[in-house]
């Protein structure tokens, strides 16, 4: 031993994948938005495609649109979040949240937009259930509610759907303060537990959260499936008019494209760049509110507002389930009927022959990433308590600056410059690269689920086992592995979930040449026929929700005589 | 006539864990409870300062100055309590975790003439803007307690408050908390394994297992 824990090549290699992949990414978008392109002939450094890009038709407006809901869906979703946990930590409703969080969670973003699409619309399932009783319609009102031209309907989604993320990544940081003594100390002082919450746990928990945030604005900025479903449609979002450029048969678009996506992910850096301002301005400015000595219990109404949006998020996240599954069985549905009329199965067996394909692509690509993805996770953690055990460099430790970075750049930006790339060198659409960048984002959240439990690892078992049995590799794969299936395979389930999501890598680095479930989905959503897209969002809902069921009821099975395991 | 417990026991799963408990302290008086961990001491304390656990309940009356505590919630109670932990706010300044303690009504002067002559009594005079985590456990513990006195308590528990201070320090802080105590003159209630730290001429119960 030269003084280096064993498995370093594992950091090393996910951290040079990092870096590599998102430093080529950016230089392979700078190139073309400077008119730099060789393949289709644009040799002459400029800045024409800048210009073009700001003074394309309507782009101040699609600027404006993809700030405003973006901004608005951030920073709404964060006041929620704060202000749920805050009233209802500990209660009955928050706990009945920890449990469903991972189903909610799973749900991809695309089949959730087309559920909540399908219950907004002038003929959505919201309207049918109040008329024509209340409203007095037999035919569907005018009004343009999806796609509305201000991208609320887009915002309100974004909000509902960021929700539970935060919820979890605040339950997976809370372990690190003291809550209980805190809120005691607090109340013996004669503060309320809402007043506690906000003044001091709060200020407390941010830093922990702030990467997170930081996440969810570059996601809302930046969102494209959802955002093609339910977001503004001419001019539409930023990010949907440049994969609009990208797919233009007229090659010269991509220029137009590279400069637009630089632009969101400036966009992304002024905004996050604000938000740790704004952290800044109301740190200094709630100071005087955080002491002065103010004692009130918040039976507010705001107590129950948040309550009631808390659970509003919940109730739109399950209905727009519900109403996914009635319209994948229906056959015929008059407007204001509550129910269709006639049912059938049809649809649904049109649409699992026809999306066959696309589910082998999706499975394939979510089982490769999310494999590999566990064995990088598993490597470098390992590395990390061989590290603590031998009190030599750990490497594993610098993989938390970079883990958060594919989620940080817009993956529109990322993923244009490396298919750029790819195609200068001539590696365009081959599954591999596909499955790549799927693992790029099915990684950080891998590794954030896994790493916790399994640095909590009682490593006196292995020491034990390592006296018996003297090879590290039986030792690994008997005993501590096999201990620690639960969140293996959960962790398993995340990553295939966030791989089955994905849609902008599959439509950039795929070049086309792979459909999945998700580009499926999203490219029918536009269309007329609502029982096909109901069938295909579901496929695409129970892919990850089938993965999560394995890993909860698998080890159930493998353990069922072993109490010690049933925990 | 100020803290009184008035047989005061404490129920788990319809089993009493300790004999009923009676108790009359007086402003600037010092009881101390004795015992063994695990005979019930801070549920007791937890019971006065109404934070008790919900696998508990409680029999007798808790009066403060004559005024029932059993409906009014933790918070109301103005009772303070000092932990063997310090328990301050790590994100906050000294001063800042004192003003958090100081009641409303008071203008920001005021404040800072407040805690200034809070931290003069403390020895610690000038530690405003000081990171609560560069403090040795001794200035924490003073700070602490000068939290609790601030916000005004009608009365105050000690729980094992001098337990994770080592040997040399322990008499000191003793001393201040004590004359601290005297001074504001209010009950407090302290609760210890440790029969030197009980304070000189002060009530002293042992708490005792319920048998059978």
């Amino acid at each position: 031993m030269s003084g280096q824990a064993k498995g370093r090549i594992f950091p090393v290699v996910v951290i040079s994948l990092f870096c590599i992949t998102i430093l080529a990414g950016l230089f392979g978008t700078l190139l073309p938005s400077l008119n730099y392109l060789p393949v289709i002939g644009y040799t002459r450094i400029s800045l024409s495609a800048w210009f073009d890009f700001f003074s394309y038709p309507g782009i101040q407006t699609s600027i404006f649109v993809t700030l405003f809901s973006g901004i608005t869906a951030s920073f709404g979703v964060v006041c929620l979040a704060f202000l749920f946990i805050s009233f209802s930590y500990g209660n009955a409703l928050w706990k009945f949240f920890e449990k469903i969080l991972a189903p909610v969670l799973s749900i991809p973003h695309a089949a959730f937009a087309i559920g909540f699409g399908f219950l907004i619309a002038p003929s959505g399932w919201l309207m049918r259930m109040v008329s024509p009783v209340l409203t007095g319609f037999t035919r569907p009102p005018d009004w343009i509610i999806l796609n509305d031209p201000a991208g609320l309907s887009l915002t309100i989604a974004l909000v509902i759907k960021e929700f539970p993320f935060l919820i979890m990544v605040t339950m997976g940081a809370l372990g690190q303060l003291d809550i209980k003594k805190t809120l005691l100390v607090g109340r013996a002082l004669g503060y309320s537990k809402e007043q506690i919450w906000l003044k001091i746990l709060i200020p407390r928990l941010y830093p922990h959260l702030r990467l997170s945030v930081f996440a969810v604005i570059a996601y809302s900025l930046s969102v494209v499936d959802m955002a093609i479903i339910l977001g503004p449609s001419s001019p539409s979002s930023l990010s949907v008019l440049i994969l609009k450029w990208f797919n233009d048969p007229d090659m010269s678009f991509k220029l137009l494209a590279a400069a637009g996506s630089l632009f969101l992910f400036f966009m992304v850096v002024v905004s996050i760049l604000c938000a740790c301002l704004m952290e800044r301005a109301v740190l200094v400015f709630l100071r005087p509110w955080i002491t002065n000595g103010k004692r009130c219990s918040f039976v507010s109404p705001l107590k129950s507002i948040i309550f009631f949006m808390g659970c509003g998020t919940l109730f739109f996240t399950a209905v727009s389930s519900v109403i996914l599954v009635i319209w994948s069985l229906t056959w015929q549905w008059r407007f204001p009927d509550f129910l269709p009329a006639t049912w059938t199965l049809k649809l649904w067996a049109k649409g699992l022959m026809s999306s066959f394909d696309p589910v082998m692509t999706t499975l394939f690509t979510g089982l490769a990433s999310a494999f590999i993805g566990l064995l990088l996770a598993i490597g470098c953690l390992e590395h990390e308590v061989a590290a603590g055990k031998t009190r030599t460099r750990n490497y594993t430790g610098y993989i938390h600056y970079f883990l958060y970075l594919p989620l940080l750049v817009p993956q529109i930006t990322f993923m244009a410059g490396i298919q750029f790339l790819l195609v200068i060198m001539n590696m365009d659409g081959y599954w591999i690269s596909l499955m790549v960048s799927h693992l790029l984002f099915v990684l950080p959240y891998m590794f954030i689920a896994l790493s916790a439990t399994y640095i909590a690892f009682d490593e006196r078992v292995t020491d034990q086992a390592m006296l018996l049995k003297r090879s590290y590799i039986k030792v690994l794969f008997r005993v501590k592995l096999p201990m620690l299936i639960k969140p293996i395979l959960f962790s398993f389930a995340i990553g295939f979930s966030v791989s089955v999501a994905q849609y902008i890598p599959t439509m950039l680095v795929g070049a086309g040449r792979f459909s999945t479930i998700t580009t499926e989905v999203v490219s029918i959503a536009s269309g007329s026929d609502r029982r096909a897209i109901a069938v295909y969002a579901l496929i695409q809902q129970c892919l990850p929700m089938m993965m999560y069921a394995f890993a909860i009821i698998f080890p159930k099975i493998l353990y069922y005589n072993r109490k010690g395991m049933q925990v | 006539m100020s803290l009184e417990l008035n047989n005061l026991s404490i129920l788990k799963q319809g089993s009493t864990i300790f004999d009923p408990v009676n108790l009359v302290i007086k402003p600037g008086e010092i009881t101390t409870i004795m015992g063994p961990s695990g005979c019930g001491k801070s549920t007791l304390l937890s019971a006065v300062s109404g934070s008790l656990d919900k696998v508990f309940t409680l029999k007798g009356s808790i009066l403060l100055y004559g005024s029932n505590m059993a409906d009014i919630s933790m918070e109301k109670r103005n009772i303070g309590i000092l932990f063997q932990d310090d328990l301050l706010f790590p994100h906050m300044d000294i001063g800042s975790n004192l003003a958090f303690a100081i009641k409303e009504k008071t203008s920001r002067v005021q404040k800072s003439q407040i805690i200034d002559k809070a931290l003069k009594t403390a020895g610690l005079e000038g530690f405003e803007k000081r990171d609560p985590s560069s403090l040795s456990g001794g200035q924490k513990a003073r700070i602490s307690l000068l939290r609790s006195l601030l916000a005004k308590p009608s009365a105050l528990l000690l729980d094992e408050p001098f337990s994770k201070l080592d040997q040399t320090l322990k008499a000191k802080i003793r001393l201040f908390v004590f004359s601290q105590i005297k001074k504001m003159n209010i009950p407090a209630l302290l609760v210890t394994h440790d029969p030197r730290d009980c304070p000189e001429g002060g009530m002293i119960l042992n708490l005792n297992k319920e048998k059978g």
